[in-house]
């Protein structure tokens, strides 16, 4: 699988015997795996978001730094990383916490391989489909930060399809005008049709439209 | 004045002189006699009968005559008595002067002050001073009864044993023989007054003996033809058979209260009267020494303390301090009594208290064992939750493992490494696991006590390790072990293990909701003298006074759900050890230090 081959999931967990067991269970399904004995370990190997981060696997409670401690954390920073937690019997109060911070899953010791498998590979997922929304994102970004003012303001109101005439109308300009702009803002965002402008405008900015 | 009479020169000036000084006296206090009072004071004279009432009142009638014609300023009364009433009257005060024989005047001398102003001077040849004698009769037809040591083993007849006349001489006479009236005569028949009874009884055999005064017999003249004289003596200037020494003549003596002008003119009035007019006649005072001798010598009168003390005469003597000494005896022996009571019911009470002592200790002993089981197992129960989660991290890892297992069969990517570290790693874990529940049984299993030698801190990082292998999330225990080493105590370890557990949980409740750098404990071990102290200090919130006083107290708990069994049974063990276990807030910082101090055994 391609997703397996560039991505990497990162397990913390202070009992070194579970946490080996987890990574040998991981690479039974081709997972590449990273193992950290510590909140505050994995902080220091990672300073930045590893670009193959697939997910993280945290112990929820660990001496020192906990799971949740660490979920905190990485939000601080600004990291957008699925977190798989691993919770111990009578931890749901600690689960709901978690997940209402936006983890991705969590599953409760002893747990079953296929479940934990499952709440990985699509924690990974979501991670790569998030990562691919933010790439369309900032490219759609980056083609219309290439429009000047009005070619913007022309944009805008061809995306809702308004006719030339309407435009020139709206902007106090000639209908000639009008048109020589659609024409630029075509070729600058190499988009062939008022629906297709609509489309990337609103990948950059949801509220673009409104 | 006083009459002319056979006497000694030196009685004869004494007798001028006392007259002369005492008139002198008299009429040098005129005032005195100018004062007469309008109603005439009555006198009272008391006179011992000796020979019956109306004799006494006979004889005496002329001094009485004499004295109401030389002091008519006064009436006086004659009464008679016998010895006890005459004592009484005395003491009472009723009497102004009295008038009786020698040996009582000596008596009423020492007990009750009497002073004699004169002496009877009774003519017929006697002189004052002897003047009196006392004359043993017997039958004229009596055998063998000549003497005075012949009446050993007689009868005796006498008056009465207070009679001085009437026995007492005679007694001295006697004594002085050896003979002990009392014990070597065969009966002392006391017949009373008058004396003539004495001489009835006599003649009448009924006493092979009788005692009465000299010149009673010379008196009597149908009584002198029947009877004789036993043990005469030869006294030259007296004029009556006798059988005894003489003594002085009845005085006349005051009282204590006697007024001194009534003694100095009632002894003027009677130093006037002449033997011729009034058939009596009165001497100056004689020498009742000879008197004095036989009552010291008879261990009577006022002699009677030198008397051998019997019982008896010491209690009568003495009776109020008898009585008191008696008390007290008697308060003793109760109280002594009391106190063997009081000893033998405390006695029964301590050992009544000491078997349920014994018995009490025996279940407390059983129950000691049993709540100390309870703890462990409160503790346990207690640590159940963290117990759960450490036995699922193996039996997880276990799972994980046999699990990857049947995966990578299925994915046909099974090598041959692979197996091997799952292998070892499901028998590392199942290792694990059994050790977990290895020490759980161990810790709750119903145990006996016993001591052994081990070093402190060997058992201090088991039962940290104990500690921390039960609690998924243990905190930092860092231990500074400043014994020196080969320190060893004597203990049950496992009790110790207990008591350190208990701590260390303890701690770490009060420190695992708090922020990390506040959760990590410090076990200290150190050394005072034969101490060792296991101190643990955590960071914790710490505990206020009233928590801290009334820590180690059964059922005390600040958990929600603690049994409050822990540290009172923690402290028992330390004392059980010899030991200390302590609470205190440290000298700086938050938090609690648990000292628990054992002896050391090296």
């Amino acid at each position: 699988m391609t997703d397996r081959d560039h991505c990497v999931i990162h397990v913390v967990d202070d009992d070194a015997a579970f946490r080996r067991s987890l990574v040998f269970l991981l690479e039974s399904e081709d997972w590449q795996v990273r193992s950290h004995a510590s909140a505050e370990a994995f902080l220091e190997a990672c300073a930045a978001p590893p670009p193959d981060l697939g997910c993280l696997v945290l112990d929820i409670r660990m001496p020192g730094m906990s799971g949740l401690e660490l979920q905190h954390a990485l939000q601080a920073r600004g990291w957008r990383v699925p977190i798989v937690f691993i919770t111990g019997h009578g931890d749901v109060e600690l689960a709901v916490q978690a997940m209402k911070r936006g983890a991705a899953d969590f599953v409760e010791k002893p747990f079953k391989d296929q479940a934990l498998l499952d709440a990985v590979a699509a924690a990974v997922r979501r991670g790569a489909q998030d990562r691919a929304q933010a790439v369309r994102r900032c490219e759609a970004a980056e083609l219309l930060a290439r429009l000047s003012p009005r070619e913007r303001q022309v944009a805008r109101l061809v995306a809702l399809g308004s006719p030339n005439k309407i435009v020139a109308r709206e902007l106090g300009i000639s209908e000639k005008t009008v048109h020589i702009h659609r024409q630029h803002v075509m070729a600058k965002t190499g988009v062939g049709s008022a629906a297709e402008l609509a489309r990337l405008m609103l990948r950059a900015d949801p509220a673009a439209l409104d | 004045m006083p009459a002319s009479h056979p006497c000694t020169t030196l009685a004869g000036k004494l007798r001028r002189t006392l007259v002369a000084g005492l008139t002198l006296l008299l009429f040098a206090a005129p005032s005195l006699s100018a004062d007469e009072a309008p109603a005439r004071r009555e006198v009272r004279i008391g006179v011992l009968a000796f020979l019956g009432a109306e004799a006494a009142v006979s004889e005496w009638s002329p001094l009485k005559r004499r004295l109401e014609a030389a002091l008519p300023r006064y009436v006086f009364r004659l009464v008679e008595l016998d010895h006890a009433r005459m004592d009484a009257a005395a003491r009472a005060g009723e009497l102004d002067f009295v008038v009786t024989n020698p040996g009582h005047y000596v008596e009423l001398e020492s007990e009750l002050g009497a002073s004699r102003i004169l002496t009877l001077d009774s003519g017929k040849g006697r002189s004052a001073a002897e003047a009196l004698g006392s004359t043993v009769v017997a039958r004229s037809d009596s055998r063998d009864l000549d003497t005075l040591a012949d009446l050993r083993g007689r009868r005796v007849a006498i008056v009465g044993t207070e009679a001085f006349g009437g026995y007492q001489l005679v007694w001295r006479e006697l004594a002085a023989l050896g003979i002990d009236p009392a014990r070597d005569l065969s009966a002392l028949k006391v017949v009373g007054y008058p004396m003539d009874e004495v001489l009835a009884a006599v003649e009448r055999g009924e006493a092979d003996a009788g005692v009465v005064r000299a010149c009673v017999l010379e008196g009597r003249p149908q009584w002198a033809s029947r009877l004789r004289v036993v043990g005469r003596r030869s006294e030259t200037d007296h004029p009556c058979a006798t059988s005894t020494r003489l003594y002085p003549d009845w005085a006349i003596a005051t009282l204590h209260h006697t007024p001194p002008e009534l003694a100095k003119s009632l002894a003027i009035a009677l130093l006037g009267m002449e033997r011729g007019d009034e058939g009596m006649a009165w001497a100056v005072p004689a020498d009742y020494q000879a008197v004095h001798d036989l009552f010291r010598e008879l261990q009577i009168g006022p002699y009677a303390y030198l008397r051998e003390p019997t019982l008896m005469v010491m209690a009568e003597r003495y009776w109020p301090w008898v009585a008191a000494a008696a008390a007290l005896v008697v308060l003793w022996i109760l109280y002594t009594l009391r106190v063997e009571h009081m000893v033998h019911l405390r006695t029964a009470e301590l050992r009544a208290a000491l078997d349920a002592r014994d018995v009490l200790e025996r279940r407390m002993r059983d129950s000691q064992e049993q709540a100390e089981h309870l703890a462990r197992l409160s503790v346990l129960g207690e640590l159940s939750g963290t117990l759960a989660h450490e036995l699922n991290q193996p039996l997880a890892a276990i799972g994980n493992y046999a699990q990857s297992l049947e995966r990578r069969v299925d994915n046909h990517r099974l090598t041959d490494a692979a197996v091997r570290e799952a292998a070892g790693e499901i028998a590392a874990q199942a290792e694990r696991a059994a050790g977990i529940i290895g020490r759980i049984r161990s810790f709750a299993r119903k145990r006996v006590a016993q001591r052994e030698r081990v070093a402190p801190s060997e058992l201090v990082r088991e039962a940290v390790a104990l500690f921390r292998g039960m609690l998924a999330s243990a905190p930092e225990v860092s231990i500074t072990d400043e014994l020196p080493p080969d320190t060893t105590i004597e203990v049950d370890p496992l009790q110790i293990q207990q008591v350190l557990l208990n701590l260390l949980k303890n701690a770490w409740d009060a420190t695992r909701e708090l922020a990390p750098e506040r959760r990590p404990l410090a076990l200290r071990l150190a050394r005072t003298d034969g101490t060792i102290r296991i101190l643990l200090r955590d960071q914790g919130p710490g505990l206020d006074a009233a928590a801290q006083a009334r820590l180690f107290e059964p059922f005390f708990t600040t958990k929600r759900d603690g049994l409050g069994l822990g540290l009172s049974i923690c402290r028992r063990i330390a004392e059980a050890h010899g030991g200390r276990l302590t609470a205190e807030a440290p000298v700086e910082g938050p938090g609690m230090v648990f000292a628990l101090s054992l002896p050391s055994h090296d």
